[in-house]
């Protein structure tokens, strides 16, 4: 037993700790989590807790039923909503197979390999992602009703979401997840909190724990959350814009005095990579149906492969430089939403900007202006290729890639196109709402 | 002035070049006899007169100063390195004093108390370095001082990095509230930790940083890199004064890649995160050398907990395996045999020994965590983990080579671990050791010292596992069954109280055997569990050792040829199939000192030999039993052949057809001894036909018979004979399936019919996968004209005519129908390396369509090989030559794999094992490195995936 496990040992016992959740998270992005009583613990941590895993997507190939979770006793933290009454605690799991190989369909397997490969090079992953989700009257999918009609930066006094963001912010600083910005988005009952900067796991990890904090926060308040990248057909969807960079050492790589925007060639040439790559990772970046509603609905979502400085239309942004704040340098890829796996997410990401450093990419030329405001004809003149239209389409680019089957290993890779393309094909299977209304009288 | 000394005299002081020898003594007025202390007098002699040259004053001082002048000749005469720093440096000739001993670890840092320049800290680096050697050449016995020695070149070095370290922080600009609230430790590694340094190594060493300031830490860990940077600098860097070693933080967390300076807190959350297991094994000689003590003292008991936990870590087998390879494969083959440190029998050696048996031990034994390696050696047979005799001798050993290795390192102040080759150079080396005082005898004793280390790691680790279980004649230590089954665990085997038990067994007694046993087993479990399945490999050992029992042969091989003996160890423990049918073929073991013996054998021969045994028996049941002895004989060859990688998967289809076609001709000759009137052939189909049989593959044939005067009867006649060869072919160990299913009509249709009845058959009824079934035909053993009768009608039914779009249609779908049908339920279908997603039978299918439309036009296409045909058809431009690469390689992937899994479980399996320690086990077979199991996976379902897109492509167009 080392010395954090001892400390959660003895945490458990101080705190009154009444039950300890372990959490974990399965290929499409879901949390998942086992409870156990406080004796329970101790066992866990010597030989992990076994678990039924053909139950969980993804997590098993179909004949090896069982995997052991082993709690990483660095993540323990007592959970602030449930109060003081049943005082609960919850920790991340890593998993293996029963005789101890780490399973090669752990989505936080895939990203600590990922990084592992960006550490041989020498790089340090950093991610700041800022989650945008609707909070709801109630969760009744067939009557949504934004909690208030407010719009971006609106300050709406006494309000609901106001005491939510205050609860929701003041649980986050609680379980040591620091909070950057929270304030109200665009659309109405639309809010956005911004995560510090992290390493990507840390961040991954951060991003599973909010969406649970916001989900109980609202609770909290009567309310409903919802990380849905498109609730609504009139207001804009939910994003996951991040911002990221990469450090050698203490040196921010993507920092280059001497170059346009400061932004150094590694910087150019990982830019380069998202772009090239982007066609095939955005069936991971954008994993639902309802995904590509919010890509294609407008607004603030970018459907075009393009970079700019400081164009919040453009898929990559390259936020202004702010003098001596060289290690702030980094860019932002707009196009992934709020209900992606942040784990896979991350790593194809990243991956996608390593080959463009590795091959030396060339970077296209910035997109000046509003992108969405040009025709079909001067953006095929400009060279913007257009993400893929549907699932459907994300999914075959994807089948193609080998960057991305290397990044997530091959039985991620077969086991999520097959998951998604089922949703694809019950999707397909719909009569619409949309085809009732246009079609069922007039034909 | 002495008298003119003859040559006969200067020869026997140790000179070699004696008219030159004579000069210059001569013209110096020297006495030639105080030279004979040096260890090569020529040079002792030579420096002598260039020092005192240099400076007239010098030569009244070495006239004078008789002490000062011994010092020097002993120094001079081992060591150009110093001999040029004098001459550099004259004043610190007075360094030459031999002090009484040496100085403390503080009085080693003292000494540089008043440097106050990069320069100034260097110089005095080497006039102290010039005491150690002046004291370590003047002593008794270099071998009783060599750890003092090591101990204080250690010291030095942490006295530079001190001093480094303070002259960086005075001279870096900081506001005073960072840097009086930022802390720096350097921490030594390897030997600079373990404090047993060479003259001139590389010094290891990592760097902590910390901060008192409140909140904005950044500052600090910027400026504590800054004085890192400054130390690497101060040590390394080109100036007036030379540089003095390498000061190497490569062992830091991420290696080179990574941070220079982390914070301890990003230590302890890296080594919690994403250390790998042979940095905690590293950290087994972390010790603080330099910079902030207490800090130094805080990094050390964080990591401490690491280090000795890491035995029980998961893949701490894997990761000794994987260091000890690293060790052994890492040297060039030029240097092997000169290699003080690395070859075989070197330093190394010792030092892995030490640290995986403190690893082992040190667990649950605070006693053995030791940093040192003759501390480490004292404390593990303190503690009764190796025997006070194995003990000693195996310090003496290390002390001897640290001898060397220093002597080497002095002649030049260079870092090298190599033994020079030239002669005058050796007898140099010899002569200031002490081991020796010829190159010769140098050379003599190195060797007998290296042959005793290597096999001391098997006397030290294994050999007292026996004394656990049986009583040896010698006081070998006995283990206490825990501490035994420790470390048989960490060697990798699964079952250590069955492996005891298998050792008792094979050691009890009195006889000759068992006697002989008691020597080797160290040794052949050493090689043991170095193989996928340690326990299995052992168990099988015990059995061939049982049935071989007192062959005088058997225990002489294992005696006398230490391949053989290797050999064996290794297959019984890589492969279950061999050591299945080793067991019944005992004699077989003879094979393995001899590569040409393991060599697939020529299909003429084996016909040859397996039909003379019809002559030989009577009875016909006997006759088939030799048949099938015969061919598990021939069996385990090419298994032995496969496992230890002699023959390719290629040529293992092709032995494997020859062999079943050898057994097939023998045992239809049994079956025909009684029969006349008629002619009868054996067909070869599908992959049998191809020459493409796997260990496990069911052979696929046709039976055709041809009227010769037996009339009515012929047809009765023929099944008689498919009848008794199948029933003499059956052996239930080691099965020989003859499957006549892809026979015209299948299941439906006669088992056997004449050549006239296939040809009618063909020409009328023939569907099209009957048509492609015949592709693969190939006629093998039987009658001769029958044989070429038929192949000539089957070259009318499969390559006259082209398939039509009719029966491309059909093919494709028969195709697309069996993929779902004959997939067994339950089972990925990715990873069915017969009918899975891109494995054999897309490959030959696809391979198969070609042939179908284009052998008529293309008459290479006309073959039954399947890499033969794709080969033709990427010739012929059909297929483009990446599509053919991308198709051959997951055909011989999932070919190899097949075959694998036979020979590591023992039985054929058509599907990639999902359990990891089969997975492992193929794997090895494979020759990937050990723990390699999800590697495999993984680039196996990448290959097929990509032969699938091929495939998909070609086959079903869109």
């Amino acid at each position: 037993m080392d010395k954090q496990q001892e400390f959660v040992l003895r945490t458990i016992e101080e705190r009154g700790v009444k039950f300890v959740r372990l959490w974990f998270t399965d290929v499409t992005g879901t949390l998942k989590n086992v409870a156990l009583a406080p004796a329970e613990v101790e066992g866990a941590f010597a030989e992990g807790l076994g678990v039924d895993g053909s139950s969980i997507e993804g997590l098993t190939r179909v004949y090896e039923a069982d995997v052991l979770l082993h709690p990483d006793p660095t993540t323990f933290q007592v959970l602030p909503w449930r109060g003081q009454v049943d005082p609960t605690a919850r920790m991340f799991c890593d998993i293996t197979t029963p005789d101890g190989q780490p399973a090669v369909t752990d989505p936080r397997q895939v990203l600590r390999r990922t990084l592992a490969k960006a550490a041989d090079k020498g790089f340090t992953f950093y991610t700041h992602p800022e989650i945008e989700f609707y909070l709801f009257k109630d969760n009744n999918p067939h009557n949504i009703v934004p909690v208030d009609e407010a719009g971006y930066f609106d300050n709406v006094p006494g309000g609901t979401a106001h005491d939510f963001r205050r609860n929701a912010v003041r649980h986050l600083e609680d379980l040591g997840i620091s909070v950057e910005f929270s304030h109200h988005e665009a659309g109405p009952g639309q809010n956005e909190i911004d995560l510090r900067y992290a390493d990507a796991l840390t961040t991954a990890d951060n991003i599973q724990t909010f969406r649970t904090v916001v989900k109980e926060a609202a609770i909290e308040q009567g309310v409903y959350a919802t990380f849905m990248p498109k609730p609504l057909v009139d207001q804009p969807g939910s994003g996951m814009h991040t911002h990221m960079s990469l450090f050698e050492g203490e040196a921010n790589a993507f920092f280059d005095p001497s170059k346009p925007h400061q932004l150094s060639t590694v910087g150019r040439q990982f830019i380069a990579g998202i772009l090239t790559h982007a066609p095939e990772f955005t069936a991971v970046t954008n994993q639902f149906v309802n995904s590509y509603k919010r890509l294609w609905g407008g607004g603030e979502a970018p459907p075009f492969i393009t970079w700019g400085h400081n164009n919040t239309s453009a898929l990559v942004r390259v936020p202004m430089y702010k003098p001596g704040k060289e290690q702030s340098v980094r860019i932002e890829y707009r196009g992934l939403d709020a209900a992606a796996n942040p784990y896979l997410a991350y790593s194809v990401l990243l991956a996608a900007g390593l080959k463009g450093i590795d091959e030396g990419y060339e970077l296209p030329p910035e997109a000046e202006g509003d992108i969405a405001n040009l025709t079909s004809m001067e953006r095929r003149a400009l060279g913007y290729k257009p993400l893929p239209e549907s699932l459907h389409r994300a999914l075959h680019a994807m089948e193609e890639s080998e960057l991305v089957a290397e990044t997530l290993g091959e039985q991620v890779f077969t086991y999520f196109i097959r998951n998604k393309m089922a949703e694809w094909n019950e999707y397909r299977r719909q009569v619409t709402p949309f085809e009732l209304d246009a079609n069922f009288r007039q034909l | 002035m002495a008298e003119q000394p003859s040559l006969t005299d200067l020869a026997r002081l140790g000179f070699v070049e004696l008219g030159e020898a004579r000069e210059v003594v001569a013209s110096l007025g020297v006495d030639a006899s105080l030279f004979a202390a040096a260890a090569s007098p020529d040079r002792a002699l030579s420096w002598f007169q260039r020092i005192g040259d240099s400076n007239p004053t010098l030569h009244e001082i070495l006239h004078g100063d008789v002490v000062l002048r011994d010092s020097l000749i002993r120094v001079v005469g081992a060591s150009d390195g110093i001999a040029e720093f004098l001459l550099r440096c004259p004043q610190a000739l007075e360094r030459l004093r031999v002090p009484h001993s040496l100085l403390s670890e503080t009085e080693f840092r003292q000494v540089f108390d008043d440097c106050d320049s990069v320069d100034s800290i260097r110089r005095r680096y080497r006039e102290e370095l010039v005491t150690v050697a002046a004291w370590d050449l003047a002593g008794e016995s270099a071998t009783a001082n060599v750890a003092a020695v090591a101990a204080a070149l250690a010291d030095l070095a942490a006295g530079v990095l001190d001093a480094a370290l303070r002259l960086v922080i005075a001279t870096t600009e900081a506001p005073d509230e960072v840097r009086d609230n930022t802390f720096l430790s350097i921490i030594g590694m390897g030997k600079a930790g373990a404090r047993e340094l060479n003259y001139v190594s590389d010094v290891d060493v990592i760097f902590v940083s910390d901060s008192t300031l409140f909140e904005d830490d950044h500052r600090s860990l910027e400026l504590a890199t800054k004085w890192a940077r400054g130390v690497v600098a101060a040590v390394n860097e080109p100036g007036i004064e030379p540089p003095l070693w390498e000061l190497d933080a490569n062992l830091r967390p991420e290696g080179a890649k990574g941070a220079l300076v982390r914070t301890l807190e990003s230590h302890i959350a890296y080594y919690e995160r994403w250390a790998e297991n042979w940095e905690f094994q590293a950290l087994l000689k972390a010790r603080p050398m330099a910079g902030d003590a207490e800090l130094g003292s805080r990094y050390l008991a964080a990591v401490e907990s690491f280090v000795w936990s890491s035995s029980s870590r998961d893949g701490f087998v894997e990761s000794v395996q994987r260091m000890r390879e690293r060790v052994t494969a890492n040297i060039p083959v030029s240097d092997r045999d000169n290699q003080i440190k690395l070859g075989p029998g070197g330093l190394r050696d010792v030092e892995f020994t030490v640290q995986l048996l403190q690893l082992v031990h040190g667990k649950d034994d605070e006693t053995v965590r030791t940093r040192d390696t003759l501390t480490s050696i004292g404390r593990l047979a303190a503690g009764g983990y190796v025997g006070r005799a194995e003990a000693q001798s195996f310090a003496d050993h290390y002390r001897s080579l640290r001898v060397l290795e220093h002597r080497v390192q002095l002649l030049g102040l260079r870092r090298t671990h190599l033994m020079p080759t030239d002669e005058t150079m050796l007898r140099t080396v010899a002569r200031a050791s002490g081991i020796a005082l010829t190159s010769v005898e140098l050379l003599a004793r190195w060797s007998d010292i290296k042959r005793d280390v290597r096999s001391l790691h098997e006397r030290l680790f294994y050999r007292p596992l026996l004394a656990t279980v049986a009583s040896l004649s010698d006081d070998t230590l006995a283990l206490s069954r825990e501490q035994a089954q420790d470390r048989l665990r960490a060697s990798g085997f699964r079952d250590p109280a069955g492996a005891l038990r298998h050792i008792a067994a094979l050691t009890a007694g009195l006889s000759r055997t068992s006697s002989i046993h008691r020597n080797l087993l160290p040794v052949l479990l050493h090689w043991m569990s170095e193989g996928a399945d340690p326990d299995g490999g052992l168990a099988a050992f015990r059995n061939v050792s049982e049935s071989l029992g007192d062959s005088p042969w058997f225990l002489r091989m294992l005696r006398d040829s230490a391949g053989a003996a290797q050999r064996l160890s290794v297959v019984l423990s890589a492969s279950r199939f061999v050591a299945l049918l080793i067991e019944r073929v005992p004699d077989a073991v003879a094979w393995l000192d001899d590569d040409e013996l393991m060599q697939p054998r020529a299909l003429s021969e084996m016909q040859e030999e397996f039909g003379a045994i019809d002559a030989r028996h009577d009875s016909v049941t006997e006759a088939a039993t030799a048949v099938r002895f015969a061919r598990r004989r021939e069996l385990l060859r090419l298994a032995l052949g496969a496992v230890l990688g002699l023959v390719t998967i290629e040529q293992l289809g092709v032995a494997l057809s020859d062999l079943t076609t050898a057994t097939l001709g023998a045992l239809l000759k049994l079956a025909r001894r009684d029969i006349d009137g008629i002619e009868f052939a054996v067909i070869a189909m599908g992959r049998y036909g191809g020459e493409e049989l796997g260990f496990s593959s069911d052979a696929d044939v046709l039976w055709v018979f041809r009227d010769s005067g037996a009339g009515d009867e012929a047809h009765k006649h023929a099944e008689r004979i498919v009848h008794d060869v199948v029933r003499l072919a059956e052996d239930l160990r080691f099965p020989l399936e003859i499957d006549a299913g892809l026979r015209p009509e299948g299941k439906n249709g006669p088992l056997i019919r004449s050549l006239d009845a296939y040809r009618a058959y063909y020409e009328k009824w023939s569907d099209v996968w009957e048509t492609q079934a015949l592709i693969r035909g190939r006629a093998v053993t039987g009658d001769a004209q029958l044989l070429d009768d038929f192949e000539a009608m089957a070259d009318s039914v499969r390559y006259a005519t082209s398939i039509g779009d009719d029966g491309i249609r059909e093919i494709r779908r028969i195709k697309a129908r069996v993929e779902n049908e004959r997939m067994p339920h339950g089972h990925d279908p990715n990873r069915h390396t017969k009918l899975g997603r891109g494995s054999l039978s897309d490959v030959e299918w696809l391979v198969q369509l070609l042939q179908l439309k284009h052998a008529t036009a293309v008459p290479a296409l006309r073959t039954p090989s399947t890499l033969g045909a794709l080969t033709a058809a990427t010739t012929a431009g059909l297929v483009s030559a990446a599509d053919a690469s991308a198709l051959r390689a997951a055909w011989l992937f999932a070919s190899r794999i097949r075959s694998a899994i036979t020979l590591f479980t023992g039985k054929g399996s058509d599907i990639l094992p999902v359990n990891h320690t089969e997975l492992d086990g193929v794997a090895r077979i494979l020759e990937y490195v050990p723990g390699s199991g999800a590697a495999l996976e993984n680039d196996y379902l990448r290959t097929t995936r990509l032969a699938r897109q091929v495939f998909e492509r070609l086959f079903f167009p869109a």
